[in-house]
């Protein structure tokens, strides 16, 4: 108490300053008066500053003090003060983008108090644990079952829809979720409600949905979308509420849109459709430890009431996997990790920018000397000189980071709009905003920037404020060549390094995006068109979407210039595709191949319109196509090899592990062998494919692949297929058509890799053109320190050419230190990195040479205007300057 | 020739405060009042009492007030506060403990 009232004395204090200082200068003059002698009453002023003292507030003055000259001193070197902002805001700004990505994708809570939050699953109880989902009526057991210990618990089933907004249909993530789904996570509802208890009945039927903030924002953010209407798999929905901003449900990516569970699936009422996701908030005091017995004895009660759907399975508890496309729970260790890595490469940018700003301060405190001298002989401290170093250098941080806030702002706008372009669905993003995570990591990458590049001149330019400094003649003499232009050329050096690191990390990658791009895909790329079509988008059924998918092949094999036509439940590239576990049947011993092989559907021709020869076997027959006999397979040679290293795999019986349950442990004969083709541009070895009839699995989307003869006219192609495909159903919703090459070019994978090219040469150029920055000043400052030397040497009869050359070649050795260092930290990156590369060696010539070439190239030009300068000197002028 | 007061601040603040218990004075009659009671012994420097009192009256040990002297001038009195006094006695226990101990030391080592 006694504490908080002094402190509101003391604002008192401050608030009223100015009647204060002036009672105790009317007091010490009374006193003063009263004195026998009142010279004795020693110096007024200083004696009120001491008294001062009392009230707690000369550190705030000092501050203010120092602010406001920091403020007229950088106000006068405008060049300076502009070259120190640039330079840290690319530094921080860089730094603040990378950090936004990593604090929107690994560490903002996703959703309030995530603590919370669990997944329950469905686990066998045998060794392998396999995990399937929870069925409606399990789940509604569950939920009466654990009423203690969660406070929610939703259940939500993801699939994808054809969501037309008005512009075509786009394939798009989709949650049905029951009525309290959104209450689990907080209500996250930007605008209108949640669905009620009636809509989210299974067989309700109720067309109502919410969308993503961000597919309202992409849709012009009508203001009146509330109770308009959206066309999702061709009916018509009614939105009833957005979600709030960032909302993706439990992981990354979320669901673009989320319909009641109730409007599809009467089917979700048996007790062995395995289909739903259940998530549940755990209620104060219960944690997954208190929850699991709870969670076991309800699994126990539904083993023995149903044990048909459930005998053999347990219900587990985790946290909900934060990034949908890593394993785990997205926290903790793995985390940290990629946090860490990806913080990496903007921290060397920022490491850069302060060594170049230790670079100009050093510079433009040689040139302070006298200030410091005069300061410190009119009574200054060492630590009162360094803390107005430090101001000033905390100013230039805060104005660097604001900058560079604005820089990042847009980066990862832009990064995000380009990611959104390629991945093939709709989903929901995390929003990157500016959240107080990254308003302090701001200010702590500012506060560090500060300390690196402001504490060490600082104490380097008071220690040596002597009198000596005061004299300026002093000053010139004493300090050439002494010191600062060592430490300058070292500082050179470290940049020079850290900017051909950062470089060649980014050819790295743009060889890796380039090699991508012009893999062999194991197939012929040209002449090769694919459409993808989806009828169940469009409400065909599965009997009429098998007619529908057999009638578009026909029509298209009928236009003038096909050579072939095919269909297939997936394409290579395409960024997702099925997979299967796969055994040899009926071996005891044998090994199986659980990577898992790329799993197609496919029509007649496939291997033909890739261009594949079949190595042994044939093609699949009608009846094999129709679906009318055994299970056949045709399997490439990846996976052949991989089940019967040494034998012929043809004519042999294999069977899935995982997948659809009624394919499952089936036999299925191999009756082809076709080549590996590769399935994802980015893997360096091809996957092992398993190719199926038509027949024996359907896909209601599904790609028409098509070989074209003249491979000059593909475009007018894709138009006259889409005409044709428009003839036979005009409201079949069209997902993709072009080429294959353009589709490769356009996929996911490639992007990962040109964004890790366009993130590597946009922080190796920033490095570069600090590196830059910083060589020229150096220079610009020796040679403007040298002036008298190049005079004299002038005076005496030295060629113009021979003063260029020398601070040239000076220059130059600097540079190709740095250089060799450079390129030694970019060995060791490139092994560092080898595991992110595609087609590209950890030590590539070309990358190795290219980026100390730029260097060499940019630093001979910063320092040639400064060596253009020492050329220029009159002799007379630069000896009379002394 | 009085000494300077060596006096650590919190004894000044103490002495300071010892002596307003007594009554409100102002900043010349503290200092005039430590120089006779201790016989001329010690001297308050101004440059110690101003900010002294700024510290008491900042913790809210004493009060100030202007008002006029016997002699006509406006002068600062100060007052010591109900907590003022708590802290002079708490200080002042605290003393006398010191002393004592300090004392027992010198006569029996």
């Amino acid at each position: 108490m006694a504490f908080v009232s002094e402190w509101i004395r003391r604002l008192g204090y401050l608030l009223r300053r100015r009647a204060m200082e002036d009672e105790l200068r009317r007091e010490m003059e009374a006193h003063r008066a009263l004195m026998d002698e009142p010279r004795a009453f020693g110096n007024t002023l200083r004696l009120r500053e001491e008294a001062r003292d009392a009230w707690g507030w000369t550190w705030l003055d000092d501050f203010v003090q120092d602010t406001r000259f920091a403020l007229r001193t950088l106000r006068r070197t405008p060049g300076f003060t502009l070259t120190a902002v640039v330079t840290l805001a690319l530094g921080i700004g860089s730094n603040i983008g990378m950090f936004s990505l990593v604090n929107g994708m690994l560490l903002r809570p996703l959703y309030e108090r995530p603590d919370e939050v669990v997944a329950v699953s469905s686990r066998s109880t045998a060794p392998n644990g396999e995990l399937r989902g929870i069925s409606y009526p399990n789940y509604l057991d569950l939920q009466k079952g654990t009423a203690d210990i969660f406070v929610d618990l939703a259940a939500y089933s993801t699939v994808f829809v054809g969501v037309d907004v008005g512009d075509g249909p786009r394939r798009t993530m989709a949650s049905h979720v029951t009525a309290n789904f959104f209450h689990v996570f907080g209500a996250p509802l930007a605008r209108g409600r949640s669905f009620t208890s009636e809509e989210a009945q299974p067989g309700a039927a109720v067309r109502v949905a919410i969308i993503s903030y961000s597919l309202w924002r992409q849709r012009g953010a009508d203001a009146n979308i509330l109770d308009r209407q959206i066309q999702i798999n061709g009916e018509p929905f009614t939105v009833v509420g957005i979600a709030s901003p960032g909302f993706t449900g439990t992981g990354i990516p979320g669901p673009d849109v989320w319909l009641p569970l109730g409007v599809h699936w009467a089917h979700l009422v048996a007790r062995d459709a395995h289909e739903l996701t259940v998530v549940g908030r755990l209620r104060a005091g219960a944690s997954i430890e208190t929850a699991a017995p709870v969670l076991a004895t309800v699994a126990r009660r539904l083993e023995r009431e149903f044990p048909a759907a459930n005998s053999g399975y347990t219900l587990k508890l985790a946290a909900p996997s934060r990034l949908a496309f890593l394993p785990g729970s997205g926290s903790g260790a793995l985390t940290a990790t990629l946090a860490s890595l990806l913080m990496l490469m903007p921290a060397i940018v920022l490491l850069v920018a302060c060594l170049n700003l230790v670079d100009l301060l050093l510079a433009r405190g040689q040139s302070r000397r006298q200030e410091m001298a005069v300061r410190s002989s009119l009574g200054a401290s060492r630590t009162r000189l360094a803390r107005q170093l430090v101001t000033e250098g905390l100013l230039l941080s805060i104005v660097g980071a604001a900058v560079g806030l604005l820089l990042s702002r847009w980066a990862t706008g832009a990064l995000l709009a380009s990611l959104r372009l390629v991945i093939p669905v709709g989903v929901s993003l995390p929003a990157l905003d500016v959240d107080w995570r990254v308003l302090i990591g701001t200010v702590a990458f500012s506060l560090l920037a500060t300390l690196i590049f402001g504490a060490w001149p600082a104490s380097r330019l008071t220690r040596r404020a002597s009198t000596s400094d005061l004299m300026q003649h002093v000053r010139n003499e004493g300090s050439r060549g002494t010191g600062g232009g060592k430490i300058g050329n070292a500082l050179v050096i470290g940049q020079v390094a850290l900017s051909v690191l950062l470089l060649a990390c980014g050819g790295l990658f743009v060889m890796s995006a380039l090699s991508v791009v012009n893999a062999d895909p194991g197939f012929r790329l040209d002449g090769g068109l694919l459409v993808e079509v989806d009828p169940g988008l469009a409400g065909y059924d599965e009997a009429r979407g098998r007619q529908l998918h057999l009638a578009l092949v026909d029509r298209l094999r009928t236009i003038p210039g096909v050579e072939a036509v095919t269909i297939a439940s997936s394409f290579p590239f395409s960024g997702m595709s099925d997979s299967r576990d796969v055994a040899p049947f009926g071996v005891a011993d044998a090994r199986p191949y659980t990577d898992g092989a790329v799993f197609i559907a496919v029509g007649r021709d496939y291997a033909r319109v890739l261009g594949l020869p079949i190595l042994g076997g044939r093609d699949f027959t009608d009846a094999e196509l129709a679906g009318s006999s055994e299970r056949v397979a045709i399997i490439d040679d990846v996976l052949a090899k991989g089940l019967w290293p040494k034998e012929n795999a043809l004519g042999r019986m294999i069977q899935f592990l995982d997948g659809e349950e009624s394919a499952r442990k089936q036999p299925i004969r191999i009756v082809g062998i076709v080549p590996a083709v590769k399935h994802s541009p980015g893997n360096p070895r091809p996957s092992a494919h398993v190719y199926v009839p038509l027949g024996q699995h359907y896909e209601s989307a599904m790609t028409l692949q098509l070989r074209t003869a003249d491979t000059g006219a593909e475009p007018a192609m894709l138009a006259t297929v889409a005409r044709a495909i428009r003839d036979i159903d005009p409201r079949l919703p069209i997902l993709r058509a072009e080429t294959w090459r353009g589709h490769l070019d356009s996929g996911l994978d490639v992007w990962i890799y040109r964004a890790g090219a366009r993130v590597f040469s946009a922080f190796g150029g920033i490095a570069l053109l600090l590196a830059v920055i910083g060589i020229y000043g150096v220079k610009s400052y020796v040679v403007s320190r040298r002036t008298r030397e190049f005079g004299i040497r002038i005076a005496i009869g030295a060629h113009p050419r021979a003063v260029l050359w020398q601070v040239l070649r000076e220059g130059g050795r600097v540079t190709a230190v740095g250089i060799a260092i450079g390129v030694l930290l970019a060995l060791g990156a490139g092994q560092l990195l080898q595991g992110f590369l595609y087609g590209v060696h950890a030590v590539e010539p070309v990358v190795l040479i290219t980026a100390p070439l730029i260097l060499l190239a940019s630093s001979l030009l910063a320092s040639y205007i400064p060596a253009l300068h020492a050329t220029k000197v009159d002799p007379t002028v630069a000896l009379r300057s002394e | 020739m009085p000494r300077e007061t060596g006096l650590p601040p919190g004894t000044l603040m103490m002495l300071v405060l010892r002596i307003l218990s007594t009554q409100p004075l102002h900043g010349y009659a503290i200092a005039q009042r430590i120089h006779q009671l201790t016989a001329d012994e010690l001297r308050v420097e101004e440059g110690s009492l101003y900010p002294a009192l700024q510290k008491l009256l900042i913790k809210g040990w004493v009060k100030a007030n202007w008002r006029e002297s016997e002699s006509g001038r406006q002068v600062r009195e100060y007052r010591i506060t109900p907590s003022g006094r708590r802290q002079l006695e708490t200080e002042m226990a605290e003393y006398r403990r010191t002393a004592s101990a300090i004392g027992l030391i010198l006569k029996e080592a």
